[in-house]
């Protein structure tokens, strides 16, 4: 490698444009703030994304809790009690009706409360059954209350004006 | 050019230590990325990577129709940090910042929780990091603990299984361990469909621990467990349960079960017992009630098994349903000391296969069936599936016992025909009345329908196989003569439904207790219904019930069963009438009130 001394006037031609450098500059300058920004959010997007993932998680925990309050006011056992509360009584007595042949096959006998099938107390285990229907029959008795009074049913049958919901506890 | 030569000389210089320094760089740069590489790639990983298992969630049991009986749900272990114990501030909405003392958050937990606040307070002093304050609480009270807000409460989330229908074949179902692995029944009969596989992924985070983007490699596959679909109806099931146990507790029996198969597949629709067990909760029933009897228990199931050998009589072509023989109260064997008695005292009869089975006559059945050569007799059990396991190989499942044939004694000979000296399982006695029920046809039990996978495919459906045992002809005949239990005999008759056409046989067997017989009896009946095209099959088996001695206190059971049975499957009732057949005690024909 050699070193060449020059003359100032050279020295001058040789000195690097300003402009060159200045756009130089001006690109990084450029290229950080664009790598900072893309950086800004893509972490903006890592934390939107943690967020939604909770939201997922919450809701998929809702889902578990109602869930499992349908699965417990749908089992056997919560039936049967809010039946046997209402004062249901199953009937053994089958009567079919052929809408085809139109016919009747069976006898029609009103179930007999002493001579019911089943036990009315629940004794098929279940220690699952958290959430109950809370009808009975004072809760079903306060909606014919509200019905009977509706003038357009003269022949007094018992009409709901809503369906006994399951309210749960 | 002496200056010229010391610039050239001093730039010489400072670009050889340049070079110098850019070697040495060099050399490290090397060492780093290429000689160590490895070894520091693997430790910035472990600060910065996160290896996560993603728990396979567990199929579900389903009945029949789609009704959940197992599914997995999510439970959680409340913990605590005691070393960052602190009080909790809190912003309402207004923006007012309030300082939550420690003992306040103490009573808010303990309110959830549902224990006292004095036994959560010392948990939370200390310096360690842990201390669990409550174990598998459900998602209710995991998410009302987090609305808290509480810094230093943390959850550790498992998957849990849950029975929502409780004790409704419970038996059957079986259940798993705090583990989650299967412990009984079909739980873990069929672990292969219902466990999945658990998959792994690797991510990588941040200091503030937020995962970043696109840094997450699954590393296995996550497969969930498939969807296990039974033959059992939940809700007769549950209603047979409920008849059971009430009727265990009326008898003070030791246990109750109850069968009902569908006569032309084979299904069993209900499988019910009591005591049952809740598999949420198993260490609640007894170490012996939390199996399934109707397959693990075997008994001498007594007279039931006299509508079998009446069968074997007439498809033997042996005697047919005229024949009658004379049937004394006591009948003496062809050898020393051998005598057979029937269970009530009764002048001499003359019995016809009807009235065998109408009188649940020993010594009527023993003169009939003597005439079958018990080789040929060994035969037609071993085809009913007596002494062998059902194709259902449940979970320690009894073959019961049936000896060879050339291990008969003298007694055990003619004792077969009555349904002593060999012991069956509820499901083989079941299997044996659907051949009679099914046209003469066995077929194999079925319980499982299949294994539904994620993907729409279905694994594990049962290959039937069915084996003719009577002649379609003789069966028919068969169920006619069952029919005449129902219609005139003593028991029978209680077992009688309005509107359909019913046959059964009912049994009250001895129970062997230490070298004899014991005073208290299995009481059963097992029936089919309707009698012209039968569609169902219910057995009923009550164990040591207190002071019965007859089968009369299965009837009810079988009645309320059948008769809910019919009614759901929507079997309309009868439109004929039974054939007109001699079962009288001199074998004359009867008239039907």
């Amino acid at each position: 490698m050699a070193v060449f001394m020059v003359s100032p006037n050279e020295a001058k031609r040789l000195r690097p444009k300003l402009s060159a450098g200045l756009i130089f500059v001006i690109g990084m300058i450029v290229v950080y703030l664009a790598q900072l920004g893309l950086n800004m959010v893509l972490t903006q997007d890592a934390y939107h994304l943690a967020e939604l993932k909770s939201q997922k998680r919450d809701l998929n925990t809702q889902v578990q809790i109602i869930q499992e309050e349908v699965d417990s006011l749908a089992s056997p056992q919560n039936l049967a009690d809010a039946a046997n509360r209402l004062g249901m009584v199953a009937n053994p007595a089958s009567v079919l009706l052929d809408l085809q042949k139109d016919k009747v096959y069976g006898q029609p006998k009103p179930a007999d409360p002493s001579n019911a099938p089943l036990a009315s107390a629940n004794l098929v285990a279940n220690s699952a059954l958290g959430t109950t229907s809370d009808f009975s029959e004072t809760t079903v008795a306060s909606l014919e209350t509200v019905s009977v009074e509706t003038p357009e049913n003269p022949a007094g049958e018992v009409v709901l004006t809503v369906i006994p919901a399951s309210p749960t506890r | 050019m002496g200056s010229q030569q010391s610039v050239n000389r001093r730039f010489g210089f400072f670009i050889l230590i340049t070079l110098g320094l850019v070697g040495l760089l060099g050399i490290r740069l090397v060492d780093f990325q290429v000689v160590q590489a490895a070894e520091i790639r693997e430790k910035s990983m472990e600060r910065r990577s996160v290896t996560q298992t993603l728990t396979a969630l567990r199929g579900e049991i389903r009945d029949n129709s789609g009704q959940i009986l197992a599914r997995t749900v999510f439970r959680y272990d409340v913990n605590v940090a005691p070393k960052n114990v602190a009080p909790v501030i809190r912003y309402s909405e207004d923006g007012t910042r309030t300082e939550i003392p420690v003992e306040q958050i103490t009573t808010e937990l303990a309110k959830l929780l549902g224990i006292p606040a004095a036994e959560i307070a010392p948990k939370l002093v200390g310096d360690s990091q842990y201390a669990n304050l409550a174990k598998r609480v459900d998602a209710e009270t995991y998410s009302a603990i987090r609305e808290l807000r509480v810094p230093w409460v943390y959850f550790d989330r498992f998957a849990d299984r849950l029975y929502p229908n409780g004790a409704v074949a419970g038996n059957l179902i079986g259940f798993v361990g705090a583990d989650g692995e299967p412990l009984a029944g079909l739980e873990r009969q069929y672990n292969t469909c219902l466990a999945g596989v658990d998959g792994q992924e690797t991510y990588e985070r941040s200091a503030e621990g937020v995962r970043i983007p696109a840094s997450s490699v699954v590393t296995q596959p996550i497969q969930d467990g498939g969807n296990l679909k039974l033959t059992i109806d939940a809700n007769l099931q549950f209603f047979a349960q409920q008849v059971l146990a009430d009727s265990v507790n009326d008898l003070s029996a030791d246990w109750a079960s109850a069968i009902v198969m569908e006569a032309k597949t084979g299904k069993i629709i209900v499988a019910a017992e009591a005591p049952s067990v809740d598999p949420n909760d198993p260490s609640a029933s007894k170490a012996q009630d939390r199996g399934s009897r109707i397959f693990q228990s075997a008994f001498e199931p007594g007279s039931v098994m006299k509508a079998l050998t009446v069968a074997m009589v007439l498809d033997t072509g042996t005697a047919d349903e005229n024949d009658k023989v004379k049937a004394p109260y006591s009948l003496k064997l062809d050898f020393p000391g051998g005598s057979v008695q029937d269970s009530f005292g009764h002048a001499t009869y003359y019995l016809t296969l009807g009235g065998v089975l109408r009188y649940s006559s020993n010594t009527a059945t023993v003169q009939f069936g003597r005439q079958i050569p018990k080789e040929v007799r060994y035969e037609y059990l071993k085809k009913f599936g007596f002494g062998k396991q059902s194709a259902l190989r449940f979970e320690g499942e009894s073959s019961g016992i049936l000896h060879p044939v050339d291990e008969w004694d003298k007694m055990t000979n003619f004792t077969t025909l009555f349904g002593q000296g060999i012991s069956v399982t509820g499901i083989q006695m079941a299997s044996a009345y659907q051949a009679i029920a099914n046209k003469g046809v066995k077929l194999d039990p079925v319980l499982v329908e299949g294994c539904l996978h994620e993907d729409g495919k279905v694994t594990m459906q049962p290959k039937q196989s069915s084996v003719r045992v009577l002649s379609e002809a003789k069966a028919k005949n068969t169920l006619e003569l069952m029919e005449k239990v129902v219609e005139f005999g003593g028991v029978g008759r209680n077992a009688a439904i309005p509107g359909y056409r019913v046959g059964g046989k009912t049994g009250t067997a001895q129970i062997q207790e230490g070298s004899g017989y014991g005073r208290r009896f299995a009481i059963s009946f097992y029936g089919v219904a309707p009698i012209e095209d039968p569609q169902y099959i219910v057995g009923v088996t009550i164990f040591r019930p207190v002071g019965e001695t007859n089968s009369m206190k299965t009837t009810p059971v079988f009645k309320a069963i059948m008769q809910q049975v019919l009614k759901h499957y929507r079997v309309p009732p009868s439109t004929t009438k039974s054939r007109d057949i001699p079962s009288g005690a001199f074998g004359e024909v009867e008239k039907r009130n």
